[in-house]
């Protein structure tokens, strides 16, 4: 009883509401407020804010706030097996590209393994200092039985980067052409970084069958491809026009103006978001390991569920060291690339 | 002067016997509110009983078995733990031992029911399925896959040293670890939805079993001796066994069960049939009510059996309360 009952008998709407249901569950809260309510006859002239629920009270003909919640999930219900006739096959290749990786860490030998990401970070950063920080954080994971997790880890945080390169590009690119799409973009890139990772696991969760791989890999992308849409975005918005119009009066074409002189000088930024996009992407390594994905996580998990403060502590150093790994390799990239794209500046 | 100092010093006795008498009633209470849902459904009942039959102030502490029993042994708090699964933590024993900690009663009077499940119409269509031996001569009925429990499960380490001493996986059946109970309830979930094969780990009562028809997987005699050492992660020899009830009780701290007996004789009582806590549960699910409506539903519903738990005194002043 309160308030709204008045307004809703003047308002003539009795008959009306009174042909709602008036059933499902009460809270203890309820339950006591009644028992108060028929000892002291009060609440008749209370008037809390009227949200669904105080509403539905008053006039059972309004739904209440638990029954928009059940629409909602209907509502994706009714769409899911739609939606999964298209997605499926989309998504498919990552699902392939996960699992292949997996096994090439299963497979390959660790020594094998060891000299050919120490090679690539050569290749990457031409700097024997980093080569060195990089083998010897590998061969400190390798001593306390962690390089095996490491390892998953890194596959899975290379796949998802390289997804999330190939597609967050093309958006960064038609971002910063046209004004309309960037004002559509960015409140879903908005929503895509604050939203709680949990939130959309639930219906990835429903899209998904849990034991595929591709069901942490879309949750992994759609949370780190943010950075390098934005800051490819950023990269060539930030590309000085008057080049642009120089390159115009060459006679390229846009797309020969893309590749030719847009790309090359944002790709600074671009290697920032991609920076960005490779430690975004470990940060989600827990999360994934909560929908069954292998590696690192998988201990932090452990430490935590079984209060075992040590398994925790050095699963999740390990993920610190594998963010430093990353963080100066890229960084020695972007260094290069910058100092090469110095070069060609007149 | 000295009229204003005794007058001062008047109120401050008057406050003081006022809170003394509040407390001697029952004072502050923490309970424990587990994770999961029959735990939830346990404290919000109780709770309720607490502080409106018996006057305390509660306190409900959002947490699970091995974190309160932690809290227990070193800070002696919270001061009532409800749906203590021993089998799951070996500390419990110690505690009990030490004295810490006292057991009152079985929250869940049939005990808890781990076991590996099927599906209901999957042993319609093949009646062997629903033993070990015949869906690991045929995994396909099954998908070829278990479904494993999250770590921190105890059910997960039987189930991992079940699967090593039945050799699960030289027989065909892929064992799919999954990272959380709620994966593994989807998963459950979505098989029956769309009437496909599932073979994995779960227990009773859940609210998930108690909305699926699921069959427990007869996995051959019960040897209890073999089920204590599966229970240990460090077990040297898993052993084959089908698995044994688990006892399932309310515990208090030493403390609080020495100051407060009435409390005492009202938790030991506080006890439910997987039928009645399965029902809770389903009701719950259909209705998506959290644990506080479905306290509220069993207490208005199901008025015989609190009552019988309740000290008379308390039972009149909730009689007034729930109608």
């Amino acid at each position: 009883m309160s308030g709204y009952n008045a307004v809703f008998e003047s308002l003539g709407l009795q008959g009306w509401c009174s042909a709602g249901t008036q059933g499902g569950p009460v809270t203890l809260a309820q339950l006591l407020a009644k028992a108060k309510a028929n000892q002291a006859g009060a609440g008749e002239g209370s008037l809390p804010f009227p949200s669904l629920d105080a509403l539905n009270s008053a006039c059972p003909a309004i739904p209440r706030t638990r029954d928009m919640t059940s629409a909602i999930e209907h509502g994706f219900l009714t769409v899911r097996d739609g939606l999964k006739v298209v997605l499926d096959p989309l998504t498919q290749p990552l699902s392939w590209l996960l699992e292949l990786s997996l096994k090439v860490v299963d497979l390959v030998p660790w020594w094998l393994m060891i000299l050919a990401l120490l090679a690539l970070t050569w290749w990457l950063s031409r700097s024997l200092r980093i080569t060195a920080l990089a083998g010897s954080i590998l061969l400190a994971l390798g001593l306390v039985d962690h390089l095996h997790y490491a390892l998953q880890t890194m596959a899975i945080v290379f796949t998802c980067t390289l997804i999330c390169i190939l597609a967050g590009l093309p958006i960064g690119i038609l971002m910063s052409r046209s004004e309309r799409f960037k004002s559509a973009a960015l409140p879903v890139l908005d929503m895509l970084q604050t939203l709680p990772s949990f939130v959309y696991l639930i219906p990835l969760i429903f899209l998904f069958s849990v034991t595929e791989p591709k069901l942490y890999g879309i949750a992994i992308i759609l949370y780190a491809i943010v950075p390098v849409v934005r800051l490819t975005d950023l990269g060539i918005r930030q590309v000085d026009g008057s080049v642009g119009e120089a390159a115009e009066s060459f006679g390229m074409s846009g797309w020969q103006r893309l590749t030719s002189v847009e790309l090359p000088l944002a790709l600074p930024s671009i290697m920032a978001g991609v920076n960005q996009t490779i430690m975004m992407a470990l940060s989600m390594v827990v999360i994934a390991s909560l929908v069954s994905a292998p590696g690192l996580g998988v201990l932090v998990l452990r430490g935590i569920n079984n209060l075992e403060l040590g398994v925790g502590l050095v699963a999740g150093l390990a993920i610190v060291l594998l963010a430093i790994a990353f963080d100066r390799v890229t960084k020695a990239s972007m260094a290069r690339l910058s100092a090469q794209s110095k070069g060609y500046n007149p | 002067m000295r009229l204003r100092v005794s007058l001062a010093g008047a109120v401050t006795a008057a406050l003081i016997s006022l809170n003394a008498s509040a407390q001697a009633d029952c004072g502050q209470v923490t309970i424990t509110e587990m994770n999961w849902a029959s735990g939830a459904v346990v404290t919000a009942v109780s709770s309720f009983l607490l502080e409106q039959g018996y006057g305390c102030q509660v306190k409900k502490v959002p947490t699970s078995t091995v974190p309160a029993l932690t809290s227990l042994a070193e800070t002696g708090k919270p001061d009532i733990l409800t749906e203590i699964w021993p089998a799951v933590a070996d500390v419990y024993f110690t505690l009990e031992k030490q004295g810490k900690l006292v057991r009152v009663g079985n929250v869940l009077s049939d005990g808890g029911q781990d076991g590996w499940w099927v599906p209901k119409y999957l042993v319609e269509q093949h009646p062997e399925a629903a033993t070990l031996a015949g869906i690991m001569a045929h995994p396909e009925w099954v998908g070829g896959q278990f479904n494993n429990g999250p770590s921190g499960w105890g059910g997960r380490v039987s189930s991992d040293n079940l699967i090593k001493a039945f050799e699960l996986e030289q027989h065909g059946i892929k064992v799919f670890n999954h990272g959380s109970g709620e994966t593994l309830a989807a998963s459950l979930a979505s098989a029956y939805e769309s009437k496909k094969p599932w073979f994995g780990y779960y227990w009773a009562p859940t609210g998930l079993l108690g909305k699926y028809p699921m069959v427990s997987v007869d996995m051959g005699p019960l040897d209890a001796d073999k089920a204590k050492c599966n229970a240990r992660i460090d077990c040297a020899t898993p052993g084959k066994t089908s698995w044994p009830t688990a006892t399932v009780l309310t515990t208090m701290s030493r403390a609080f069960h020495d100051s407060h007996p009435d409390i005492v004789a009202l938790m030991s009582k506080v006890s439910f049939t997987n039928t009645q806590m399965g029902e809770l549960l389903a009701w719950q699910e259909s209705n998506k009510a959290t644990a506080d409506e479905t306290a509220a539903y069993f207490l208005t519903q199901h008025k015989r059996v609190w009552q019988a738990w309740v000290s008379d005194e308390a039972g009149r002043k909730l009689d007034a309360i729930i109608q």
